[in-house]
């Protein structure tokens, strides 16, 4: 009979208290990668409500799934969820009476105004789950830093934001030998060809969001400028700013009508459905709504990049939409656990939305995206992350560019150049209004 | 002493006089124990509820909108400083508040006018015998119980720049041209007619108000006082002016002041039509104080747009309350 021989071993063999260490840690590695990438929830947040406010969003669709998607993370961890909506519009006035009386959901939703600024100091950090985010998915776009960052700290997350880009009508433009409104200038010559044979264009021009947003994209293409990359100073009084309204006082004058006046955010959606829009410049609820309304419309329309204003300058004004946690929230952990599991499935939010909500994480743009990658139509929409900017560009979203956005201030500036109004004097209220804006803020 | 006193005779007058000093010892009663006090605490006791609603309701909220007006408290702020007349300083400093201080007298004065004559002979008509009176006065009063959301949304369809039915109805008879016409209104984008589109909407809402509170005025005149004014052969007109506004004037004063005040701090009309567009043609002064205040977070300045309706309301309260109480018999 043999002796077991001892097996020498040197330090690059197992031995079996370093294979149980090796596979120990494997396992325990192994487990919480498994927990991690099915994102168990700690046992601590079981049994717990967590209360959602948001908006209606414009693809009732995605609100179903939504609620639907949160209630199936909260019956997996055990967290009763509760998810309220209500207009978008009625989001500031609910969030102020929270804050004031130190009560109400666990985690609140701003869209288009991000008040992150605002309430910082009331807000959870959420930097931990931005920089996991952002390291687990290419990073961030580079214009969602500046919607909730505030002294380095990031307080909100950024989920979703709603593109505007061109929708143009290819048949028309054929059968008039016009080129894709590839430039503003483009965008300018079928307007001015096409408003003549019953089919004008139209942007906005009341106080909506529509208005807020796309005058600012044109005039940023044209090289202008709304505060400086700090945002601690205006800068809109500028010559790019006067070339652009001439242009916009062009463009009105040879293919508008003063129905823009009276617009509201969906009344674009409406003249593009109804037939008579050669082209509109909006989100793609436009083109959504003509697909479900007018089929032989629809086959006709197409998208365009943002028009370049001046050359290959071409930037994006887009609705961000954000999510932030309460500081008197009861049930923190669960929030945060709500919403890393969302931006881990923000691409299904996507599809939900049928391409509506776009998402600020560079790995999610990688070609094909879901749903607008595979409609050849909508494959463009693919490549605006570059271009795309937020109110106050190149600056952040501050305070005080928030009440210039609330109190319309921009697109009143371009209402009176169309209506008649001395250019210089039109300027010399806008950029007096930013001023008078700007020092209640930094007084305050 | 007292059987001696109430003998009569010489002593009967020091007697007296010592009833009278023992009671000057004892003293007057207290004043909380005399009869009149105590009516008028049990008075203020039964008042005590209404002016503790007034003022928890009303003086409390006031004194902070006034607190608030003159901080810097903004919308995010726990604490906030005491900046003196800093915010209403920033409000006049802006033309946007101008427009809106004048588009808020306009609105109310204009919106008056047309609710107290369309009221006033609404009220007339529902006075008249005809079949199914009861169920018309109920149907006229919806406007005013509809949820206002609900009813500006209407409106908002009705003026809509390509879909109105009522530029459709007047293209069809006529009136105006087709779609896409020179004289096509856009009701809610050219700036004298979106006002005018804000004012019909308040005044379709609330006429209704006026018809019931003037009905009620007018159910009120005796009929033989109308009688014997006719039989003095008054004409219609002359009845109303001389007989039965003076009568039913409180109730007047009354609707009018509610009207006012309602109408000067009505937000959701022209916030749901214009939000104060094209180009602030329909500011007024509570929308721009909600988008100051709330939606910009600037509560102190906001506060202060809003307390400028103060001023403008409390000359006209006191005048009407004057009024009313010298009408008091």
């Amino acid at each position: 009979m043999n002796h077991p021989r001892r097996v020498q071993t040197d330090s690059s063999t197992v031995n079996r208290r370093k294979f149980l260490a090796v596979t120990g840690a494997g396992v325990a590695g192994g487990a919480l990668a498994t927990m991690l990438d099915a994102r168990q929830a700690p046992a601590q947040i079981k049994g717990t409500t967590l209360r959602i406010l948001q908006w209606s969003h414009f693809i009732p669709a995605y609100d179903a799934w939504y609620d639907r998607f949160a209630k199936e993370w909260g019956d997996k961890n055990g967290v009763k969820v509760r998810v309220d909506h209500i207009p978008h519009l009625d989001i500031p006035a609910r969030m102020a009476a929270e804050f004031a009386a130190g009560a109400g959901h666990d985690i609140i939703y701003n869209g288009s105004s991000i008040l992150t600024r605002l309430y910082y100091k009331n807000l959870v950090d959420l930097t931990d789950i931005a920089d996991a985010a952002g390291k687990k998915y290419g990073g961030w776009i580079p214009a969602a830093r500046s919607l909730v960052e505030v002294e380095g700290r990031w307080f909100g997350l950024p989920i979703f934001y709603i593109l505007a880009p061109m929708l143009y009508r290819k048949d028309l433009f054929e059968q008039n030998n016009l080129k894709p409104p590839d430039t503003w200038e483009l965008a300018r010559v079928a307007a001015r060809t096409l408003k003549p044979k019953g089919h004008p264009t139209g942007i906005a021009l009341s106080q909506c969001a529509d208005a807020n947003l796309f005058w600012r994209s044109m005039c940023f293409s044209f090289g202008g400028t709304e505060a400086e990359p700090s945002g601690e100073n205006p800068t809109l009084d500028s010559k790019e700013l006067r070339e652009f309204l001439r242009f916009a006082k062009a463009i009105f004058d040879e293919g508008m009508t003063p129905e823009v006046f009276s617009w509201d955010d969906a009344s674009d959606n409406r003249y593009l459905a109804s037939g008579i829009a050669c082209w509109v410049h909006d989100a793609i609820s436009a083109y959504r709504t003509t697909e479900d309304t007018n089929p032989p419309v629809f086959k006709n329309t197409f998208l365009g990049l943002e028009p370049q204003g001046l050359p290959g300058k071409r930037v994006s004004v887009a609705a961000p939409n954000v999510w932030m946690v309460w500081k008197f929230s009861k049930n923190q952990q669960a929030a945060r656990e709500w919403l890393s599991y969302l931006i881990d499935n923000d691409l299904e939010g996507m599809v939900q939305s049928r391409g509506y909500n776009m998402p600020y994480l560079n790995d999610r743009y990688k070609k094909p995206m879901p749903v607008i990658g595979t409609d050849p139509k909508l494959q463009i929409l693919q490549d605006f992350p570059k271009i795309v900017a937020f109110y106050g560009y190149p600056g952040p979203s501050t305070t005080p560019i928030q009440e210039i956005v609330n109190t319309f201030v921009f697109p009143d500036m371009v209402t009176r150049v169309a209506r008649g109004v001395n250019i210089e004097e039109a300027i010399k209220w806008g950029v007096g209004e930013y001023r008078r804006i700007y020092a209640k803020h930094k007084r305050a | 002493m007292t059987v001696r006193s109430s003998s009569g005779g010489p002593d009967a007058a020091s007697a007296r006089a010592a009833v009278v000093s023992v009671g000057a010892r004892v003293g007057p009663r207290a004043w909380w124990r005399r009869q009149s006090s105590q009516r008028l605490a049990f008075g203020y006791l039964l008042l005590a509820p209404a002016v503790l609603y007034v003022l928890l309701l009303v003086g409390a909220p006031f004194l902070f909108s006034l607190w608030l007006a003159l901080s810097d408290a903004n919308v995010g702020e726990p604490v906030a400083s005491f900046v003196g007349l800093e915010n209403f300083g920033a409000a006049l400093e802006s033309d946007v508040f101008y427009t809106a201080l004048t588009n808020s007298i306009v609105f109310t004065v204009v919106a008056a006018i047309f609710k107290g004559l369309l009221g006033t002979t609404l009220a007339f008509l529902l006075l008249q015998p005809f079949k199914g009176k009861k169920i018309v006065r109920g149907l006229v009063v919806i406007p005013f119980t509809l949820p206002i959301s609900i009813s500006v949304l209407s409106w908002k369809w009705m003026y809509d720049s390509q879909f109105s039915v009522i530029n459709w109805f007047l293209s069809r008879i006529g009136l105006i041209g087709s779609y896409g016409s020179a004289d096509w209104p856009v009701w809610l984008g050219q700036p004298h007619l979106a006002f005018a589109a804000c004012i019909i909407v308040n005044v379709w809402r609330n006429f209704p108000f006026s018809a019931i509170v003037l009905l009620a005025g007018f159910t009120s005149v005796p009929t033989e006082v109308i009688d014997a004014a006719k039989v003095d052969g008054t004409t219609f007109m002359q009845r109303f002016r001389y007989v039965v506004v003076p009568m039913i004037a409180p109730i007047l004063l009354i609707g009018f002041l509610f009207d006012t005040v309602f109408t000067l701090s009505d937000l959701s009309i022209v916030y749901l039509l214009t939000q104060g567009g094209p180009a602030n043609a329909t500011k007024i002064l509570p929308v721009l104080a909600y988008q100051v205040g709330i939606q910009s977070g600037a509560l102190g300045r906001g506060a202060a747009i809003s307390l400028f309706l103060f001023p403008l309301l409390l000359p006209l309260m006191i005048l009407l309350l004057r009024n009313i109480k010298r009408r008091e018999y």
